[in-house]
């Protein structure tokens, strides 16, 4: 199943890559061409969103669970895969309901974040997964530098995991409470405008 | 109104943002913690550096062969295991112990695996493939009751199960399963041993001599008489040898504080040599604080006294450098291997050093030694009777092995073992580095296993409300794809 995986996460990697590219660009341009692109940046994301579910279960067969848990590196991967494919997941259905407005004040820059994020978690589980594949690469190296030794696992201590689940929590109220009105046009930051090509 | 409210929904979104990025920074710092810990009922004990190097030389003149090794240690351990009077009676100290030994009584070593193709798959996975089931030091050992039991190891004289080879067992997942002795002499016989090269720095050292034993079923010594020999009664709980004055400048015992504070140097008695000992005589005014050392140097004589210190193995200046010599051909064909002009062997090496003992010892992958051929390790040959030594150092990195088996690394648990039984060799895919740190999280496999599904499902969670507070906030429109 090994060369299924591989071939198959391509896909996503190839599909998150161009959506990344397509937010830098409409983050950053108004113009014709990043509008354009942007009209295909949601289909992009559920097309990477799709493709990467069915490389990370193609991904699940390719040793037995009982090896795969007890591998330093393929725990790695698979919570890295996970974490990317819910994150990319987030991005797509941002853009899906947001519509243009996600290209407006802040979000602007929450989507271009957001899309660096997802390059980062996707670059780490490429990394591990070419360790898994027999082809290591010197990002592990950037990753040590940063604080993570890629052979051992990544795992947070309890007290963590209990801040984590009550920063859900958090969240979503945070979302409850200012959530938005179904409306029609709201007022419109005039950061696009500003962008705009004078003339 | 309209603008209030999205004023109100930026700073949430602000909020927002701001929450996740704490939270994300917190698991990129906090990662790792809380699980790996030294647990000394459970026999682990985590070394606070994983990785270590040591430097090698090999020469040989056609009838001996002499290694040179040079590693560094932050101080000399070169006291072990010792009886203290105390409340008048003689305790043990400087057992094997789990991580250092508390008092630094346990000595530095250095050994040596060798095979010439006799065990092929220590070619391939080096020491690993001598670590089996229940073995000694690990998170659930067999029992010294259970292996004292068994038909042909507890007549062995075995208390524990120490290193040995997978083919002596029927079942490398039960160290119980011994095969048939007939075939184990067959085996021997056949070249199915390992000769292990041990030199010790209080057993061995004084008297300018290593230990040379070898791994077949269990580890044992070479035949002959060993180059130690214990110095305790067990029947009258007490030492059967005392130092002889008249032959140590006066000296009957050791002083505890001598011991603890480190004053006793290579110049000085700190072990017990048999020319150098006599009866031990209850009668003496023993003091409290007196000690004797536990072992006693001998010549040793036969296989067991092949191997020789060459000048002085000494600690300088932050290094120990020690150069072992023996007859390439023994003449011993069933506990020592022979070596060859022309001819490749596998060696892999082992060093103990901050006081500590049994497992906790930093090993190598196995390489190949060559006598006028390719190797990692080229033994220089030379005319004369000692080396010149002006060849450069192989460069070897050591690492802690942590507990990792041989039955688990053929298990359904281990992802490469398809590719042990494909005969892909350790080294294709794993560094030294890497295996230490697998060493270390194999002794913590379960904790780690649950924790770190915890943070996946966690992380999950987080992004799940990460997104619903997205959703709630990004201003919708009509129409919006």
């Amino acid at each position: 199943m090994n060369a299924y995986h591989v071939m198959l996460v391509h896909f996503p990697i190839a599909l998150w890559t161009t959506a990344a590219l397509i937010i830098l660009l409409r983050a950053f341009s108004a113009g014709p061409l990043a509008r354009s692109a942007d009209r295909v940046l949601a289909p992009l994301l559920l097309l990477g969103a799709v493709t990467g579910a069915l490389g990370f279960a193609v991904g699940l067969a390719v040793w037995p669970i009982e090896a795969v848990t007890s591998s330093p590196l393929a725990r790695n991967h698979v919570l890295f895969a996970s974490w990317a494919l819910a994150y990319w997941l987030l991005l797509t259905a941002v853009r899906w309901r947001g519509g243009e407005q996600v290209w407006d004040g802040l979000w602007r820059w929450t989507m271009l974040g957001l899309a660096g994020l997802g390059m980062g978690l996707q670059t780490i589980t490429g990394t591990l997964g070419g360790y898994l594949a027999g082809n290591p690469s010197a990002v592990s190296q950037l990753l040590r530098a940063l604080g993570w030794e890629v052979f051992t696992t990544f795992y947070l201590p309890t007290w963590l995991l209990a801040g984590l689940v009550v920063a859900a929590a958090a969240l979503v109220a945070l979302g409850w409470v200012g959530r938005a009105p179904r409306t029609a046009r709201l007022p419109v930051v005039a950061v696009d405008a500003a962008l705009r090509p004078v003339g | 109104m309209q603008t209030v409210f999205r004023s109100r929904r930026s700073k949430l979104l602000a909020a927002a943002l701001a929450l996740f990025g704490s939270a994300l920074a917190a698991s990129w710092v906090f990662h790792g913690t809380g699980v790996v810990r030294n647990d000394l009922a459970r026999n682990i004990y985590i070394p606070e550096e994983l990785a270590m190097p040591l430097q090698v030389k090999a020469a040989y003149n056609g009838d001996r062969i002499f290694f040179r090794y040079r590693w560094p240690a932050r101080q000399p351990s070169i006291y072990h295991d010792m009886l203290r009077y105390e409340g008048g009676k003689w305790v043990r100290y400087g057992d094997s112990e789990t991580g250092p030994q508390p008092q630094g009584i346990y000595e530095d070593r250095v050994t040596m695996l060798v095979d010439d193709g006799g065990v092929p798959e220590f070619e391939k996975y080096g020491g690993y493939i001598t670590v089996g089931d229940g073995m000694r030091f690990f998170t659930g050992q067999a029992s010294a009751e259970a292996v004292k039991a068994h038909p042909y190891l507890g007549k062995k004289g075995q208390s524990e199960v120490g290193k040995h080879l997978p083919e002596t067992r029927s079942d490398v997942a039960d160290w119980k399963s011994v095969v048939p002795e007939e075939r184990l002499a067959a085996q021997r016989k056949a070249g199915y041993f390992l000769d292990l090269w041990h030199w010790r720095a209080h057993r061995s050292n004084p008297i300018d001599k290593s230990d040379d034993q070898v791994i077949a079923e269990a580890r044992y010594s070479d035949k002959g008489k060993q180059v130690f020999f214990n110095n305790w009664d067990p029947e009258k709980k007490q030492p059967r040898f005392m130092l002889d004055p008249d032959k140590t400048g006066g000296k009957i015992a050791l002083a505890w504080k001598d011991l603890l504070e480190r004053k006793l140097g290579f110049d000085d008695i700190y072990y017990m040599r048999e020319d150098q000992a006599k009866p031990f005589d209850p009668a003496h005014g023993w003091k409290p604080d007196d000690v004797l050392p536990r072992r006693v140097l001998r010549a040793g004589e036969g296989s067991a006294a092949d191997i020789s210190v060459v000048g002085k193995a000494r600690w300088v200046d932050g290094f120990w450098e020690v150069t072992l010599a023996r007859k390439m051909d023994t003449g011993n064909t069933e506990d020592d291997k022979a070596f060859m002009d022309q001819r490749s062997y596998t060696v892999a090496f082992a060093v103990h050093r901050d006081s500590m003992g049994s497992r906790w010892h930093y090993v190598s992958m196995p390489k190949r030694l060559g006598l006028q051929r390719n190797g990692d390790i080229a033994a220089a040959k030379f005319l004369g009777e000692e080396p010149r030594w002006d060849q450069p150092w192989s460069e070897v990195k050591l690492f802690y092995p942590g507990q990792v088996s041989w039955p688990m690394l053929n298990s359904a648990k281990h992802a490469g073992a398809e590719k042990i039984r494909q005969g892909v060799p350790l080294k294709f895919r794993h560094s030294e580095d890497q295996l230490a740190h697998y060493g270390v999280e194999m002794e913590f496999n379960d904790e780690i296993r649950n924790q770190w599904l915890a943070s996946l499902l966690a992380g999950l969670l987080l992004v799940a409300g990460f997104a619903a507070a997205l959703l709630f906030l990004v201003p919708r429109k009509e129409g919006a794809v």
